[in-house]
């Protein structure tokens, strides 16, 4: 396993996660119990787009979902803007955008009614139009999410998680089963968003996707993180060919080398 | 600019107030307007009750008529005429002169219940005189009924030509000054049951449906509390329920012709408390089962053994005896004995003391359930 030294802390961290574990039980032995995230130590900085990659069962959404409160932490601890959130998963909710892999809504509603609704539980009056056309989305203001294409799906989701104007931004597989137009399109959404200084934490099994969007990447398998740098960095050290020039291989090398090629389910 | 960034505020808890905050009135509304624009399940919520009341009340009527009886007087002597005018002032009955030729079709024909005929020398034999009564078999049940009333009659005749005093006085006082019919108990009972269905399906029904589509996550990672998301679910539930109860009760006084005898303010407190019940009952539901089949399968469990158990439709005493103490206790049994007794009884609240302690043991053991059920992450994924 290769390991890092990075600095555990830093004056430009919003995100600190240090050996976080969740364990669960055995689906096929009784009584037993397995980390799906199995001591995992990370640090985010301020302004970065932080791509989390591994094959399916690694345990990034259940990371994710232990840094949104969604889960509760066995062991470790996670700070997030210098809030606790184990102890304060209130006022990390206040500070954090989540979008979730599941994206229905409540029926009936059209999309700029559900945005309204969204600001208010966060105590807040936003303007939905303005909303909408961040994510381009103006022309569908009246429709029901349910008539909305998958692209237009995800955008609306990340409207939804801008309502209270997040510090970090966590997106779970936010481009999983979009056509490439729509992929491209939610890449220029989320760098737009985070050249205006918005922090973004995402996972994907996209190799593009991380290579192009991330600044920095760590790449998860069994609950670890088994790499984690720069797109570049990663490829120079993991990609099989010694290089002769500066960028031989891509990502999806470097994730084939760590992760191995054995079907996942 | 849009996304600068605030401080971070204080960590601050907001002081607890007993008022709905502004997010729970909002979420409310919210779940209001869902439903408005739901027409179909407002049809449907609405029609079954009122087709159900119109069909037992039109049940109801036909039972109610007078009983049709022809009678064919052989005897022409003062006691006949006697038992005669006593029939036709007995308001069960309606009487028709005749004879044998013309009410015996009528009777085949079912215009007639039963035919009484009364034979020469009623009075002056002192001999037994024998009453024939000609009846349909189709029409037999209604015998039990006539019957009586037909002893009672020829008793007092009998009294009188041979003189004696009565050893007992039977005087019937009706206290309750009022037509009181089948319909009159059944509404109670009716209103009670449909509040239990929309209360359950609800809380209950709506709580499964949005985890599987992942809402309750979505609600969770943002700041509102469980608290907020139950409040603003029973706010705007208990507003449904209420008018849609109002729709029902308004039908059945003003169109059915139902009586509401006691305060209907009591009758609506127990209204409210009752939803309240289910709605917490309904929020368990929701909370251990897992999948909308399983939803529904418990909540079947829950629903269907309370209507017919709960003495909406025949008294709890005629029930077989080993099911009385259970049936006795099911939340649906004292809200809807509480509901009856005010409806048809004019009981105040203090009569129903009873029926009240049961519904206020499941008003606390219903929150307590719900609440320690309940769980946001549980129930959220």
């Amino acid at each position: 396993m290769m390991k890092y030294d990075l600095p555990k802390t830093s004056f430009m961290a919003i995100i600190e996660v240090q050996n976080l574990y969740k364990y669960y039980l055995c689906p096929d032995k009784k009584g037993e119990t397995f980390a799906a995230v199995d001591g995992i130590s990370l640090t985010i900085d301020k302004g970065e787009i932080f791509g989390i990659l591994g094959p399916n069962g690694a345990g990034k959404t259940t990371t994710l979902e232990m840094l949104e409160g969604l889960t509760d932490i066995d062991s470790g601890s996670a700070m997030i803007d210098g809030i606790d959130v184990q102890s304060h998963p209130y006022k990390v909710k206040e500070i954090i955008g989540v979008q979730l892999q599941a994206n229905e809504y409540f029926d009936n509603l059209s999309i700029s009614e559900l945005l309204t609704l969204f600001g208010n539980l966060y105590g807040k009056k936003i303007d939905p139009e303005n909303l909408l056309e961040k994510v381009n989305l103006v022309d569908k203001a009246k429709a029901k999410p349910d008539s909305l294409s998958g692209g237009q799906k995800q955008r609306f989701s990340i409207a939804c998680a801008l309502v209270n104007q997040p510090k970090v931004l966590f997106l779970d597989e936010p481009t999983t089963g979009l056509d490439p137009q729509a992929k491209r399109n939610l890449w220029a959404l989320v760098l737009n968003l985070n050249s205006a200084g918005m922090t973004i934490v995402l996972t994907t099994h996209n190799m593009d996707e991380a290579e192009s969007l991330c600044q920095r990447i760590a790449i998860m398998d069994h609950g670890k993180i088994v790499a984690e740098d720069t797109p570049q960095n990663l490829i120079l050290k993991h990609a099989p060919e010694p290089p002769l020039a500066p960028l031989h291989g891509n990502i999806e090398d470097v994730f084939l080398a760590l992760t191995g090629r054995a079907l996942r389910d | 600019m849009y996304f600068s960034h605030s401080p971070v505020a204080p960590y601050a808890t907001k002081p607890e107030s007993a008022m709905p905050t502004k997010v729970q009135l909002h979420l409310a509304k919210v779940f209001l307007k869902i439903f408005l624009r739901d027409r179909q399940s407002i049809f449907f919520s609405l029609f079954f009750p009122i087709i159900f009341m119109s069909v037992f009340s039109f049940v109801n009527r036909s039972g109610v008529d007078t009983i049709n009886i022809g009678v064919i007087s052989e005897a022409t002597d003062s006691s006949a005429i006697e038992f005669i005018q006593e029939l036709i002032d007995n308001p069960i009955f309606s009487v028709t002169l005749g004879l044998e030729d013309r009410l015996r079709p009528q009777l085949e024909k079912g215009e007639q219940t039963l035919v009484i005929i009364i034979p020469k020398g009623f009075d002056t034999s002192s001999e037994r005189t024998t009453l024939r009564v000609l009846v349909d078999a189709a029409q037999v049940q209604q015998l039990g009924l006539i019957l009586p009333v037909l002893e009672q009659s020829l008793v007092e005749i009998e009294r009188e030509l041979r003189d004696i005093e009565p050893m007992f006085n039977l005087m019937i006082e009706d206290v309750k000054a009022r037509s009181q019919n089948y319909m009159d108990f059944l509404l109670p009972g009716l209103i009670a049951i449909t509040l239990m269905q929309l209360s359950i399906a609800g809380s209950g029904f709506n709580i499964v449906e949005f985890r599987r589509k992942g809402i309750l996550k979505r609600l969770f990672v943002t700041p509102i509390e469980p608290k907020d998301f139950i409040t603003s679910i029973v706010m705007a539930r208990m507003t449904i329920v209420l008018v849609q109860l109002s729709v029902l009760i308004a039908y059945a006084l003003f169109v059915l012709n139902v009586k509401i005898v006691g305060s209907l303010a009591g009758f609506y407190l127990i209204i409210i408390v009752g939803t309240f019940i289910f709605l917490c009952l309904g929020f368990c539901l929701g909370s251990i089962a897992k999948t909308q089949q399983a939803v529904m399968a418990i909540g079947n469990i829950v629903i269907f053994p309370q209507i017919f158990l709960s003495g909406v439709f025949y008294p709890i005493e005629s029930m077989p005896e080993f099911i009385q103490p259970i049936a006795y206790v099911l939340p649906l049994s004292f809200i809807s004995t509480g509901m009856r007794e005010i409806a048809i009884s004019g009981a105040s609240l203090i009569d129903i003391t009873p029926s009240l302690i049961g519904i206020a043991v499941w008003f606390v053991l219903s929150f307590v359930l719900a609440t320690r059920l309940f769980v946001w992450k549980e129930v959220a994924s």
